[in-house]
């Protein structure tokens, strides 16, 4: 895995324990669909998609997203999470090709 | 009829050749994808022959016209308590004409507070989105809306 750009986002950036936020994955993916071919070779691209992207709160998976090739380039997905309070979050993905990663933040509540 | 039966003969010939040289068939037609399959199917897969209702829960954000195909911004927001007893087991993303029609599946949980969803589709021509949600209690419940593509987004 040649360390694959990704993010999370939390919003608002001020939030509190029990606050409902927005928490926003985003990943540098070209989400090849395997049907799309090379301008120059005329060769067909082959597939390369997420097919998973798991939420962990304290490594407890709260919500599970199966993807498929109709995703667009650089996907963002965005779920809701109440917040229960400090703790780490972690998205994980996987890929039909066989790559997997994750991404770790931190969840800071003010009050 | 000589010009027809030429080309059976050579559809068959390519049909053939597909077991051995999948490389030749490729060239000839349309290249398929692995998950290929039509939306009936993919709903029936889901459902498992439920009944899908269409619901004013289901809130579905999307713009009417997309002038580029390959990102179509989508969210969804369903409502509902959200409680251990009641709540969205899943959003499902269906983009009906695309060659597999099945997008995202999310799998919710209680801990989620609001059954909200949102990304960026590819949509390969004019079509109607569709989304269903499934409850905890075993229903669906669905919600569409057409969105007219300028420019494809499938390659």
């Amino acid at each position: 895995m040649a360390g694959r750009k990704s993010l999370i986002k939390i919003k608002p950036k001020k939030y509190k324990t029990g606050e409902v936020v927005n928490v926003s994955f985003m990943i540098m993916h070209p989400m090849e669909t395997g049907m799309r071919k090379d301008k120059k070779s005329g060769k067909l691209i082959p597939a390369d998609y997420i097919t998973e992207v798991k939420f962990f709160f304290d490594d407890k998976p709260f919500t599970t997203l199966k993807v498929w090739e109709s995703v667009s380039t650089n996907p963002v997905f965005t779920v809701s999470y109440k917040v229960p309070g400090k703790g780490k979050l972690k998205v994980t993905y996987k890929t039909n090709t066989g790559e997997v990663g994750e991404k770790i933040k931190k969840v800071k509540p003010k009050g | 009829m000589k010009r027809r039966s030429f080309l059976q003969a050579v559809g068959l010939a390519a049909a053939a050749s597909a077991v051995v040289t999948p490389s030749i068939a490729f060239a000839a037609e349309k290249p398929k994808g692995s998950n290929e399959m039509g939306i009936d199917a993919a709903l029936k897969a889901l459902t498992g022959g439920k009944k899908i209702t269409p619901s004013s829960k289901v809130h579905l954000k999307a713009p009417e016209i997309a002038e580029n195909g390959a990102v179509v911004p989508v969210s969804v927001e369903v409502d509902s308590p959200m409680t251990p007893d009641d709540y969205i087991k899943g959003i499902h993303v269906f983009a009906t004409k695309n060659s597999n029609p099945r997008t995202v599946d999310i799998m919710l949980t209680p801990a989620n507070g609001k059954a909200t969803f949102s990304t960026r589709i590819k949509l390969g021509s004019t079509q109607e989105v569709l989304i269903v949600a499934e409850t905890s209690k075993g229903e669906f419940l669905s919600a569409s809306q057409s969105i007219k593509v300028t420019i494809g987004g499938c390659g």
